[in-house]
């Protein structure tokens, strides 16, 4: 990535940012209160980057999140994704953007039960239009990357959560996107399995994709490179992180 | 292009196996669900396959009658309304003369008396409709001795004491044995049986074996002298014509020299009915036609109870779901993807309840030609049919939620519990 950028005339790496907010807002009405879960967040990442969004609970790290997923439709401002502008594209759009883009990973796993951990990694693919075969064959690879080539036949109930949240991040990644979401993604894991989960994303860091990942955790936080944090919707620091956390492979 | 298709139809495979894999989570509420759209397609297969088979037995015993015939009877016409000058029907042996006579096309005609009977034989006896005929009825109604012989022109002229049964009578009063050239007593008085009929089967569960024919001469003279008003008169005439003869044009003529034989003028009400198989026809299609919408229409509520069923279940279903519906937007899935999802859910579960209902339609339907004698045809069409109509019904009515479905927003979707 740092290569291609030193090809290009100085700047031209702000205009193509991986993710862009300008002016980003989000507001949800309470009760004839306006609640300002995201107040006016401008903010550029690149790709290769490691952030870790964090602050306290209500501060808007979801709400954030969940718009540069296109899951969420900001009130005003935009999102921009690989230099695409979201805010004119139809629902269809920006379905097909987070399935070639964009790999989610949730607090709770979300994996769909009587489902088989093969069947749940190769969900994605279904939408990018892959037959049966391509589709068995792409999630089988990406679940013994993540160290489950035999686990494949096995449901989220026989899994434990450590294996849940790592079938979760295959099927992030078996569409190959650009960018990781990681929304507490050791929320509901012991500290143990979190550092496993950690080095997993310390890996895929380091093999090029840009790594997204709220938490309220410091430990967690430090193993990014770059940690934004959230106060009452507005982004109070933005700084790179000085002493980065390593697991030891 | 090839490709886009091969990408569609993979898309409904994975659609048919997601609904496959939710309906078995639900098993239960599933095969109840279904149970709603068997009973409709079953009640509906059912009464198109009745009310088809009530039209193939009508034509069936308008058929039996024969073909391509006009029935004269003494019964003034009151179809028209208007004046009436006569007490009561007319129909004379030598207006059956005259009709033969004189109009053209006819092939045969069958002057007939008709009398309640009473056989009596070695101890057994049976009551039946008796018809005093000439060789023409055998001609008019495709009737054949099948062992014996029929009347004939001897027979009537000399009012013989011969009698020709139907299987049925044959039957009651002699079992398994061949009556031909036995005497039996019709009324006390002895009568030698000269035939037994072909079989005819039975319409509408009215038994066409169940008569007894002699000669009309005979009759006249023995059974109704006394009932009849004129010592010529008939009770019915059948008038059958050649093959692509006009019954319409042939009743006209027909009407024309009745009219003119009895003196009827302008409006004035016959004192006779011509009625034809043609009419015959056309009448009992329409009526079985009613019958058979009216079958269906009852029929069709069961259906439709059967689909609120499935929208009932598939709006469950799609609430029970919604994170997993959020869930797989967030993963890329399009507003129809969604959408197709719970649709080919809610059309899974209506064929099968199709195919099972399409099932116990054929069963019931072949229990009623085998013990009711009635014809209930459940063709490949109707079959065929069945299932493409469960399909439409599930799209139909799981459309609404499935189209709600596809609507949620992903973020809310994903974040209920
Ligand atoms: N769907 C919603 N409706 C109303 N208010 C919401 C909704 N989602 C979030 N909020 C509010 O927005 C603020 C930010 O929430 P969130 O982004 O979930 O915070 P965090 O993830 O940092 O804990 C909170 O005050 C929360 O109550
Ligand atoms: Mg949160």
């Amino acid at each position: 990535m740092t290569k291609t950028r030193m090809n290009l005339p100085a700047g031209i790496h702000k205009i193509m940012a991986l993710v862009e907010t300008q002016d980003l807002v989000k507001n949800y009405e309470l009760g004839g209160e306006t609640v300002r879960a995201v107040d006016g967040v401008s903010l550029s990442i690149d790709r290769g980057e490691y952030v870790a969004i964090m602050g306290a609970s209500g501060s808007g790290k979801s709400t954030f999140m969940n718009m540069i997923g296109c899951l969420d439709i900001p009130t005003s401002g935009d999102v921009r994704i690989d230099g695409i502008a979201t805010s004119d594209r139809d629902g269809d759009a920006l379905a097909e953007l987070r399935n070639q883009k964009i790999g989610f990973v949730f607090q709770q796993f979300n994996l769909l039960a009587r489902t088989t951990a093969l069947d749940n990694v190769a969900v994605p693919l279904i939408y990018a239009g892959l037959g049966g075969d391509e589709r068995r064959a792409k999630a089988q690879a990406k679940l013994q990357e993540m160290g489950l080539g035999d686990r494949l036949d096995h449901s989220p109930a026989k899994l434990s959560g450590g294996q849940q949240q790592r079938v979760a991040i295959a099927r992030a990644l078996v569409t190959e996107p650009v960018i990781l979401l990681a929304d507490e993604p050791t929320g509901a894991l012991d500290s143990k399995t979190s550092e496993d989960i950690m080095q997993i994303f310390q890996t895929l860091n380091d093999q090029g994709i840009t790594i997204i990942v709220v938490t309220h955790e410091a430990e967690i936080a430090n193993h990014a490179k770059r940690r934004i944090e959230f106060r009452d919707g507005k982004v109070i620091e933005d700084i790179a992180v000085t002493k980065r956390r390593k697991v030891k492979p | 292009m090839i490709g886009n298709l091969g990408q569609k139809a993979a898309g409904w495979v994975v659609n048919v196996a997601i609904a496959m894999t939710a309906l078995r989570t639900n098993l239960m509420r599933s095969i109840l669900t279904t149970l709603g759209v068997m009973i409709g397609v079953f009640a509906v297969t059912l009464a198109v396959a009745v009310g088809s088979g009530a039209q193939v037995s009508v034509m069936q015993s308008i058929n039996a009658l024969g073909s391509n015939m006009a029935l004269v009877f003494p019964q003034p016409d009151t179809g028209e309304g208007g004046r009436r000058s006569f007490d009561r029907g007319r129909l004379t042996m030598r207006d059956a003369r005259a009709i033969e006579k004189q109009i053209s096309g006819i092939s045969d005609i069958a002057p007939q008396l008709r009398s309640n009977i009473q056989l009596v034989v070695a101890g057994r006896n049976a009551s039946t409709n008796a018809i005093g005929a000439t060789p023409g009825y055998g001609k008019v109604s495709n009737l054949v001795a099948e062992s014996g012989r029929f009347i004939t022109e001897a027979d009537v002229r000399s009012a013989a004491r011969v009698v020709v049964l139907g299987p049925t009578v044959a039957r009651k009063l002699f079992g398994d044995f061949d009556p031909v050239g036995e005497t039996i007593r019709i009324n006390r008085a002895p009568f030698s049986v000269i035939g037994i009929t072909e079989s005819k089967g039975s319409s509408f569960g009215n038994d066409n074996d169940d008569i007894a024919l002699m000669p009309i001469s005979t009759m006249r003279q023995r059974f109704s002298g006394d009932t009849l008003a004129g010592p010529d008169d008939l009770q019915m005439l059948f008038v059958g014509f050649e093959d692509g003869v006009s019954l319409p044009q042939a009743k006209r003529e027909m009407t024309r020299l009745l009219r003119e034989r009895y003196r009827v003028r302008g409006k004035d009400i016959n004192p006779f009915t011509i009625r034809t198989t043609e009419e015959f026809m056309k009448e009992s299609a329409q009526v079985t036609g009613i019958f058979q919408i009216v079958l269906v229409a009852i029929a069709s509520i069961s259906l439709l109870v059967g689909g609120i069923g499935i929208m009932n279940i598939m709006l469950v279903s799609v609430t029970e779901r919604t994170r997993e519906i959020g869930l797989r937007m967030a993963l890329g899935a399009k507003r129809s993807d969604i959408r197709n999802q719970f649709l080919v859910e809610a059309a899974v579960l209506c064929v099968i309840g199709g195919a099972m209902g399409l099932i116990f339609a054929i069963a019931a339907g072949t229990a009623l030609t085998v013990y009711a004698d009635f014809p209930v045809p459940i063709g490949v069409g109707v079959g065929i049919g069945a299932i493409i109509f469960s399909a439409f019904i599930g799209l139909l009515f799981g459309g609404y939620p499935a189209v709600r479905a596809s609507r949620l927003s992903p973020i809310e979707a994903l974040r209920s519990e």
